[in-house]
């Protein structure tokens, strides 16, 4: 009999939400020792089945119908008190964000014995003690350090290790883990999948792993259930699903997973546009009073880029790649190096004489809720820069209305403002103002990071489209090197603001020659199988 | 790694002290008149010879660095002029009236801090519910009255119309208790205006600790509490109310200073004996060296008061490191 | 338009309005209902609300208590507006600049803001009108100097966040100049917290006038709703009214301000929101 099996199970949404019922007819079965993904894109319903099981139900968030068996007993009939018994101890579940999901005023040793003595009554020291074994399980070392810290003195992928170790304290029969590696470095995602992956088998329990992306799928799962708009459109074995996906929207999600080796045509135009050389950039921290400490973010960097090419910058978070970004466009200043620009070193450059080059460098930001401004039309921002350098309003607002349709959106939509788009459409209209100005040079700073993975893939599509009819050099920044594999032609990549290996896409991708490389390549999820 | 940050807030308190003291100085000379004329005010003190000394005191015939020198110099040795309407220098009169105040004004923040939180959390426990919702606008009409009105009122109230509690002053007149007797009496007499100076902070307090203990209660940490399997009991008080002690305790420091200005007004209403008082008698008196050594005195005095409530916050706030 | 309708949205609100709308009404209005101006004397002094002629009754002096009511509304008005005015003007100045350029420039902003915050605020404020000698323009200078650091912080805080949000890099990016950014991308993204702040702090300021007055430190030659409560102190006992009102007057102002501020914060926040 199956561990846990979930019926029929409908959740509503409190009135005022965009749709009536966050999960419908959801029917879903865990085997024992079996993990299972759900997978889906924001807005599926998977994070909230997850925490239904468990009935962690926001407020006004409400299951209407349907049944979760758990062992046999229906989780959904049982008293609050009889959940609560249960939690952390027949079902224990991690969350998204190990840094917000831990009390920050409260030392790591006394969250896990916390943890236990909620339901085993033993001492605090005896409790402690489980605790560091539990952390040295997780493969983490200088434990009794690691008991008295507190959780921002951690890293990402301590962190996360702790709060597995928090939840596996009592052996639960169940892990539910709710999107366990979104927010952390692709290398420690690897990690903490393999770790999860180890202590399932060890301890032989089951696993409720909910994602977004197909990749961790096909490393991690059993069996997998596909979500959308709240219903479960299709589940089986995992490989099964993922060979002979049956529903076309299980497809588009397969299909959407960029992937690649690199692409092997060569731009047209081989001359340089864009040279940087010895690129300096150090942060200083502290004011008026306090001493100040100096991070150097972006160490000695040199690259060239010329017309109708992609570069991408790959790197993990802290390695500098969007330090770089913004120096080359100048919204920081470096303080060493040279930037030429078709000839004109704009390093150094002051404002005025900088201005009239703007033009000629454009760039596409990553976050499509706060790279618009909230109280304009589309139409003003995309005039926004015409009118900054002299030309005409009436003129320009045509202009935009071309804009809209090369960027696949209704010109009739110039007067609305931002939220009224969704986040793959606001991501377009900011695509869009950077063209206003007919850039030679586009920088695209994670341009694909905050959107779901088939708005990804047709956003990708467009600013490779338009590289190639504008002839446009694109400096392209990046954390998935999935990404980088499918739009750049050739690839650098940088660790701690030095760069570690550049080259063609293809080279990178099958002959890497640093170690660093090659463990940024062995953590694509998926990356054997897909 | 905590000294760091202790020292550099002692840094700071003394330069916030001598950023009064030469505040003072310039306002002093902000006044119609030169300096002599406005510390001797309007006392009816101010004849040839007295003016002619206060000046060569205060060095009025040279240049303006040396004035601000002797006068630091003088504060720094305790010397705040002299009272007129007194006699007597400035800093031993406010020092004989000072600790009713401090007594006052510690009683006002204790029930403030202690009612506010209270009853903060029970709002936030069951947001918009009917017990919420009258926290929320008692809280509203508190803020909106004046404080020195709310003490007539209390004072109308339970005095004239209940007479239940005194009116006036520190003790009874004449009564002369001693020991036990004498701090009842003492007590009795804190009631009304401790409570009318308290409500006002308590109603911030609850705002305060409601919005805090929502906003915490939001955040993925406490869902973790849950799902550890601790009762709601444990997960308020242990993860929501701990970290939202974390805002009330800066906003403990902010308070002592708007409490003085409160004190001010409520010992006038209440004639209770403290430095309030006095700064009302320096006022109609047009004792204006009085008036500016109470400013100076009780800007020390909140200061050193924030300075501990920085150094409280960096214990409860492990995050707070190098300053 | 949307924004009316989210103003309006809670009874509170409107009740506010309606409220403030007509003590502004009243204080307009009072040099031509009542003519004589509130220092005469019009009859037996502590006569109560209700005796013939005397919708309010009569104070110690024998003065109307209405017609002081209603002058009180102007002196409360004018102070709380003009140094709100004042203070916003010099936070919003000071605030912009520090939170927009940064460095040495923010670093004594936020020292100056924090010195304010330290120290008590009201006994400084009765230092500088005692100093300054009681009149109108020093309550209003007064009040105004006290106050504005509050509102520069609020103010730096908002361009120091809408500094680093992407639509403004964008701008940067597009080649406007720092005041064109200043004025077209981030003051109209920061005007919602520096509208609901003004708000309040007019009831503040309202409330200030009348703790001054009621210390005697008002002007003397106006009457203001705190000088009336500070003259009745030894009437309280035998004519309640003589207190009481005054005080109403003063809290219902202040709380139908703080009405308008809640419905301002609800309608301007709803924007901001994604």
């Amino acid at each position: 009999m199956a561990l846990v099996s979930i019926r029929d199970l409908t959740v509503s949404l409190p009135p005022g939400a965009d749709r009536a019922l966050a999960v419908e007819d959801v029917a879903l079965e865990i085997g024992r020792k079996e993990i299972v993904c759900i997978v889906g894109e924001s807005g599926s319903g998977k994070s909230v089945t997850a925490h239904a099981v468990l009935g962690l139900l926001p407020r006004g968030v409400r299951a209407e119908r349907g049944s979760i068996l758990f062992d046999g007993t229906d989780l959904l009939k049982e008293t609050q008190d009889a959940m609560r018994r249960r939690r952390g101890c027949d079902i224990a579940m991690i969350f998204q964000d190990p840094m917000a999901a831990l009390n920050p005023v409260m030392a790591i040793g006394r969250q896990i014995s916390e943890q236990i003595r909620t339901h085993r009554t033993i001492s605090e020291h005896e409790a402690l003690e489980q605790a560091k074994g539990l952390l040295e399980e997780m493969g983490l070392r200088d434990v009794a350090g690691l008991l008295k810290a507190y959780p921002h003195q951690l890293s990402g992928g301590q962190r996360q290790r702790v709060m597995i170790a928090m939840a596996l304290s009592l052996s639960p029969r169940l892990l539910i883990a709710d999107e366990p590696t979104t927010a952390l470095d692709v290398t420690t995602q690897a990690q903490i999948l393999k770790l999860i992956k180890r202590l399932q088998e060890a301890r032989e329990m089951s696993v409720l792993l909910i994602t977004h992306d197909f990749g961790v799928v096909a490393d991690m799962a059993d069996r997998v259930a596909v979500m959308r708009h709240g219903r479960v459109l299709e589940s089986g074995a995992a490989n099964e699903v993922l060979s002979n996906p049956a529903h076309s929207y299980t497809r588009a999600l397969i299909a959407a997973v960029p992937r690649g080796e690199g692409r092997l045509a060569p731009p047209s135009d081989m001359r340089p546009l864009v040279q940087v050389t010895g690129l300096t950039k150090r942060f200083r921290r502290g004011g008026l009073f306090s001493r100040s400490q100096a991070t150097v973010a972006v160490d000695g960097i040199s690259l060239t880029l010329s017309r109708g090419e992609t570069l991408g910058v790959v790197g993990e978070s802290g390695s500098g790649k969007s330090t770089l970004a913004r120096c080359v466009i100048r919204l920081l200043d470096p303080e060493a190096g040279t930037i030429t620009l078709d000839g004109a070193d704009i390093a150094h450059m002051r404002e005025s004489a900088l201005r009239p080059l703007r033009r000629r460098i454009q760039m596409v930001f990553q976050d499509p809720f706060s790279s618009l401004n909230p109280r304009q039309t589309v139409g003003d921002i995309l005039i926004a820069g015409p009118r900054a350098f002299g030309e005409d309003t009436k003129k320009a607002r045509s202009q935009a209305a071309d804009m809209l349709r090369l960027v696949g959106l209704n010109p009739q939509t110039i007067d609305r403002l931002p939220h009224e788009f969704s986040g793959g459409q606001r991501q377009r209209i900011g695509l869009a103002r950077a063209l206003m100005l007919k850039p030679e040079v586009l920088i695209a700073d994670e341009p694909v990071s905050a959107l779901d993975v088939t708005v990804q893939a047709q956003v990708l599509k467009l600013l490779d489209d338009v590289r190639r009819q504008m002839n446009l050099a694109m400096l392209f920044i990046t954390h998935d090197m999935r990404v980088a594999a499918q739009i750049c032609h050739r690839v650098m990549v940088m660790r701690h603001g030095k760069v570690v290996e550049e080259g063609p896409t293809h080279d990178i991708f099958n002959t890497p020659s640093s170690d660093y490389t090659k463990a940024l390549l062995a953590a694509i999820p998926g990356h054997g199988l897909l | 790694m905590k000294l760091r940050y202790i020292a550099g807030r002692l840094v700071k308190t003394v330069m916030v002290v001598i950023a009064v003291v030469l505040l003072s100085f310039f306002l002093i000379r902000l006044a119609p008149g030169d300096a002599a004329t406005v510390m001797a005010g309007q006392s009816g003190y101010a004849d040839e010879a007295f003016m002619k000394s206060l000046r060569a005191e205060y060095g009025l015939d040279q240049p303006v660095p040396v004035q601000l020198w002797k006068y630091v110099r003088a504060v720094a040795q305790g010397d705040l002029g002299n009272s007129f309407v007194r006699r007597q220098p400035v800093l031993d009169v406010i020092l004989e009236r000072l600790p009713n105040t401090l007594l006052l004004d510690a009683f006002a923040l204790l029930v403030a801090a202690a009612g506010g939180i209270w009853l903060g959390s029970l709002a936030a426990r069951r947001p918009d519910s009917a017990g919420d919702a009258s926290v929320t606008v008692l809280s509203m009409l508190f803020y909106a009255m004046p404080q020195f009105w709310l003490g007539m009122m209390a004072m109308l109230v339970f005095s004239v119309w209940l007479a239940w509690l005194p009116p006036f002053g520190i003790e009874t007149m004449g009564a002369d208790y001693t020991g036990l007797a004498r701090i009842a009496d003492i007590a009795v007499h804190m009631i009304l205006p401790g409570m009318t100076l308290a409500l006002y902070f308590l109603a911030s307090y609850a705002r305060l600790t409601r919005a805090a203990m929502i906003e915490v209660a939001d955040q993925d940490f406490v869902k973790t509490a849950r799902a550890k399997g601790l009762t709601e009991r444990q997960v308020a008080r242990r993860h929501i109310l701990r970290n939202a002690l974390i805002p009330l305790v800066t906003y403990a420091g902010l308070q002592a200073s708007i409490l003085v200005g409160g004190s001010v007004l409520v010992e006038n209403v209440f004639s209770w004996p403290g430095v309030g008082t006095l700064a009302y008698e320096a006022v109609t008196g047009r004792d204006n060296p009085l008036l500016l050594g109470i400013f100076i005195v009780t800007a020390i005095l909140v200061s050193l008061f924030n300075l501990i409530t920085d150094i409280a916050y960096s214990i409860v706030d492990p995050r707070v490191e190098l300053g | 338009m949307g924004f009316v309708r989210r103003f309006l949205a809670r009874p509170t609100t409107v009740v506010g309005l309606g409220v403030f709308l007509l003590i502004v009404a009243i204080a307009l209005g009072a040099p031509l209902i009542f003519a004589r101006g509130p220092f005469s004397i019009v009859g037996m002094p502590l006569l109560p609300p209700g005796a013939p002629g005397l919708l309010a009754g009569s104070d110690v002096l024998g003065r109307d208590m209405a017609v002081g009511l209603a002058y009180g509304a102007r002196i409360s008005l004018l102070v709380g507006i003009t140094s709100t005015f004042g203070a916003v003007g010099i936070g919003v100045l000071f605030g912009a600049i520090a939170g927009y350029y940064g460095g040495v420039i923010d670093d004594l902003l936020m020292r100056v803001t924090e010195f304010f915050q330290i120290i008590p605020s009201f006994v400084l404020l009765m230092v500088l009108v005692a100093f300054l000698q009681p009149s109108l323009t020093s309550t209003v200078i007064g009040i105004a100097l006290i106050s504005w650091p509050q509102v520069a912080r609020v103010v730096r805080g908002e361009f120091l966040s809408l500094r680093s949000r992407e639509f403004v890099q964008a701008a940067r990016v597009l080649g406007m100049r720092d005041m064109a950014i200043i004025f077209t991308q981030i003051l109209p993204n920061a005007l919602p917290p520096i509208v609901v702040v003004s708000s309040m702090m007019v009831g503040t300021a309202i409330l200030t006038e009348s703790a001054l007055s009621f210390l005697g430190l008002g002007d003397p030659n106006l009457l203001s709703w705190g000088s009336m409560i500070g003259g009745s102190r030894s009437a309280m006992w035998v004519a309640w009214w003589t207190t009481v009102l005054p005080g109403l007057a003063v809290m219902i102002t202040v709380l139908a301000l703080n009405f308008i501020g809640d419905g301002l914060n609800d309608a301007l926040n709803r924007r901001r929101r994604r």
